[in-house]
């Protein structure tokens, strides 16, 4: 790869988000060159600095200690800024007087309040382009809601089709609206950003995370109208293919899912397990056949996965032309050969924390260049000086703004820090004990090759 | 008529389904000339339905409907030498290329990257694939489901004792046509910086584990392997669904709902919600991991209300007090939803007669709004696309279409 620009590289991101889509959100922005300038205050930290630390071990620093935040945080630099203080939203607006994207995630009340809206940004810099995003939008009679990103999958409505058959309405195991609406909003910036190229005009973008994901529930919108008919709940089943469904397979809680469209496919899989049998039995040689017996169906293929391996049944599968994988867990997908070779996770040197590794959030790889990690996650209030002199601020004005307690580089918190660390410890052996965890693996560094010599 | 944020970006679409389509929706709803190009028998996604009380029609596909507004539809055999050399005249004059195929198919009919690149150096080459255009599984086969299998996101949705859950919607496929959008958007910028086209390599799989919560990081960070657990997050519960008098509800209690150990003569809103301010000596109200390991104990202490109180009343409240819960709606809950309508979110096309609601866009912009107008008959720019733009005889159409080239 030649030494060219990455293409968003002078691209200057004021980042006012906090917690998960806005901060995955300014992570792609980052990950594709821009120089993000992220925000937090002393008083209040991004709660994800809470959340995950390394080790379950809060330590004395367990704000620079959350993989939460680490993940979803490099490739930024970062300034603590009390925003309360004039001198705080004055540092705001000059550093947006200098930037072409904003990006915040409050309630929509919060930004005027400051007297940074839109409105008052846009005189500052009249081709700026902001991206407000929250849980149900600017304007509304919900814009007041709280919301959390374990809401907002429900209230996008996909809760009602994701489930057990018969059973209630559950939710994914990770609020994944969050992040999707981080992307959403990214190429709604982009798109901007295009616009802006060609004509010279800014603009501003109401992204509510919960209209960003109900375009997944098209086809459950348009049945309901077309039909009358409520779209079910159908576990891992689909209209579109049977058998469809999620094996079990050998050893402890491991799975792999099967899926197969249409005759051809059906066969292919009935021939790689030994049971070519099936092509002819009644019960399952048509498409509506296999419908209307998947149960039956489903017991036959449990009977040939449940002796094997998952990574077994999916490359048997596959070898076959069928459409399989195995369920990965957490540290599956850290040795898996597909996100290995594909480079899916970047190891990054962490300040305190050592090389650890973090997923892309850019998805697409290119040719021409990489949307990887090139910096850890910021410290607290790392670049307050680096920042304020970009700006102009001379040593003596930074020096009172940190005497001032307008920057800071350490936590107001309310309590001594190692009650803090205590309470963020999660009660893991007990989590064991009542299978919330799989397992707990000490040595996990050496197994992921990322010890340091000081670890061993 | 507003101007179009896209306008004079041109586009051509030979993938099908929905995450490739999604993407070039997202393009076309905001100005990008996007031309369809469908295979003789159509977009497979006009198989897919729903379908107007249950009789398919190719042209009424609700998926089809949703995903492909704002397009032109061709249709042309792309597998065969005779299109190809159709779809070669469309790229001279395209910005992207946007197909669905795995490596292996698009090498057969000579249209990867490499093939491409010395005759088209400026064409953004944009590739949605299951597992990625690299790789030793760039050869298999799958769908949402596989990718969600991959991401780790379905070993942690469902009960701990039965088979992990996809989520419904095919997310797999969504999260990854917003990717391909993303890396679309994104080699265009680079042109525009840098000069040339590029390849845009996205793995199905890939991209929904680029929305991983922490399954990956809880083992890099702790040697933690998390399970699935009723779905629920490992920072405590409830943050769940729950069931209430007339429906379900999203327990959401957030960082204040609990007795605070930093200010403990303060009543905690989740006591006051519960209209009990005893609760907040209770262990279950005062310690996150024990609400997590007891969950049967604190259902029985929230239980009697949520059973006694409707969806609106319960989130009503809930919100006044500063708790983040929410509605868990469905589909005819989101069509009559208020707070939608007065954000006129869901937009209208008609579809052969008849008028349909579809989902509208998933951001709103101040000056150029994205837009959907409905979307094309198969092959209905047939016409237009090769006599008036590719130079194409009249009499050409016709031995295309009788060959089954078109």
């Amino acid at each position: 790869m030649t030494e060219q620009q990455l293409p968003l590289e002078g691209i200057r991101v004021v980042d006012l988000a906090q917690v998960f889509a806005g901060p995955a959100c300014t992570r792609i922005l980052a990950d594709l060159g821009a120089d993000v300038i992220r925000f937090e205050s002393a008083g209040r930290m991004d709660v994800t600095r809470n959340l995950i630390i390394t080790d379950n071990d809060g330590k004395d620093h367990h704000w620079l200690r959350a993989s939460y935040f680490v993940v979803r945080n490099v490739n930024k630099r970062e300034m603590v800024l009390d925003l309360a203080k004039e001198e705080g939203r004055e540092i705001i607006r000059k550093l947006v007087a200098g930037a072409d994207v904003v990006v915040e995630s409050f309630t929509p009340r919060v930004m005027g309040n400051f007297g940074l809206g839109y409105d008052a940004l846009k005189k500052i810099k009249p081709d700026i382009i902001m991206c407000s995003l929250s849980g149900y939008g600017q304007y509304g009679p919900m814009r007041d809601y709280g919301a959390y990103g374990m809401g907002l999958e429900p209230a996008s409505g996909l809760s009602s089709i994701t489930g057990y058959p018969g059973g209630p309405p559950i939710r994914s195991g990770l609020s994944f609206t969050d992040p999707y609406s981080g992307f959403v909003g990214a190429g709604a910036i982009l798109t901007a950003l295009h616009y802006r190229r060609r004509t010279g005009k800014g603009q501003y973008i109401d992204l509510s995370e919960q209209e960003a994901a109900i375009p997944l529930m098209g086809a459950a919108l348009l049945e309901h109208q077309m039909t009358g008919r409520m779209p079910e709940r159908t576990g891992d089943r689909s209209e579109w293919a049977a058998p469809q469904g999620c094996y079990r397979c050998a050893g402890d809680d491991r799975w792999a899912v099967i899926s197969c469209a249409n005759d051809d496919e059906f066969a292919r899989m009935a021939t790689a397990m030994v049971h070519a049998e099936w092509i002819d039995d009644e019960r399952f040689a048509t498409v509506l056949a296999r419908h209307d017996h998947h149960d039956d169906l489903d017991a036959a293929i449990t009977a040939w996965t449940s002796k094997r391996d998952h990574y077994d049944v999916m490359r048997s599968l596959q070898a076959a032309g069928v459409k399989a994988a195995a369920v990965l867990d957490g540290k599956e997908i850290l040795f898996d050969p597909q996100f290995a070779a594909r480079g899916h996770f970047d190891i990054v040197d962490q300040p305190m924390l050592g090389k650890r590794p973090i997923q892309r959030h850019v998805a697409a790889k290119f040719r021409r260049f990489e949307a990887k990690v090139r910096r850890p996650a910021p410290l607290l209030g790392e670049h307050n000086d680096e920042v304020l002199r970009e700006i102009g601020y001379t040593e003596q004005q930074i020096a009172q703004l940190k005497d001032d307690a307008v920057i800071a580089d350490k936590p107001r918190l309310p309590v001594p820090a190692n009650l803090i660390a205590m309470a963020l410890r999660l009660p893991y052996d007990r989590y064991i004990e009542h299978h919330i965890l799989q397992a707990l693996e000490p040595d996990y560094r050496e197994q992921l090759g990322l010890a340091e010599p000081a670890d061993a | 008529m507003a101007d179009r944020a896209l306008d004079g970006l041109r586009v051509v679409d030979i993938s099908q389904g929905i995450a490739g389509p999604y993407a070039t929706k997202l393009l076309a709803d905001a100005g990008a000339l996007v031309t369809k190009v469908e295979p003789p028998a159509g977009d497979y996604s006009r198989r897919l339905g729903p379908f107007p009380n249950d009789i398919p029609d190719p042209e009424k596909s609700g998926l089809y409907l949703h995903l492909n507004t704002s397009k032109r539809s061709i249709t042309l055999d792309v597998s065969v030498t005779s299109g190809q050399v159709v779809l070669k005249k469309l790229l001279a004059n395209a910005d992207v290329f946007v197909c669905g195929e795995k490596t292996s198919t698009l090498t057969a009919w000579g249209l990867t990257y490499d093939d491409l690149k010395s005759d088209f150096p400026d064409l953004v080459v944009a590739q949605v694939s299951p597992f990625g255009a690299t790789g030793p599984y760039a050869d298999y086969n799958g769908n949402s489901l596989t990718a969600m299998a991959m991401s780790t996101l379905m070993y942690n949705t469902g009960d701990p004792d039965r088979e992990p859950l996809t989520t419904g919607g095919e997310p797999g496929e969504y999260i990854a046509g917003v990717q391909l959008w993303i890396g679309i958007l994104a080699a265009i910028e680079n042109r525009a910086k840098n000069g040339g086209g590029d390849h845009v390599d996205v793995s199905m799989a890939e991209a929904v584990a680029s929305a991983d919560e922490y399954n990956a990081a809880m083992y890099g960070f702790q040697g933690a392997i998390r399970r699935r657990y009723y779905s629920r997050h490992i920072f405590g519960y409830p943050n769940d669904i729950m069931a209430c008098a007339d429906g379900h509800v999203v327990v959401i209690p957030g960082a204040s709902g609990f007795p605070s150990p930093l200010a403990p003569d303060v009543v905690s809103p989740m006591s006051l919600l519960l209209e009990d301010v005893d609760l907040d000596k209770n262990p279950m109200f005062q310690q996150m991991g024990e609400r997590m390991i007891r969950w049967q104990d604190f259902e029985a202490l929230i239980e009697p209300y949520l059973s006694t109180h409707s969806a609106m009343e319960i989130v009503m409240t809930a919100q006044a007090l500063r708790l983040p819960f929410a509605f868990v709606p469905n589909a005819p809950d989101l069509l009559s939803d208020e707070h939608l309508a007065e954000r006129a979110f869901f937009e209208q096309v008609s579809a052969g007669g008849d008028r349909l609601t579809i989902p509208g866009q998933p951001f709103k912009m101040s000056e150029t709004p994205l837009h959907a107008s409905a979307a094309p008959a198969r092959g209905s720019a047939n016409a237009t696309v090769l006599v008036d733009e590719l130079g194409y005889e009249k009499g050409d159409l016709t031995i295309l279409s009788d060959r089954g080239i078109t």
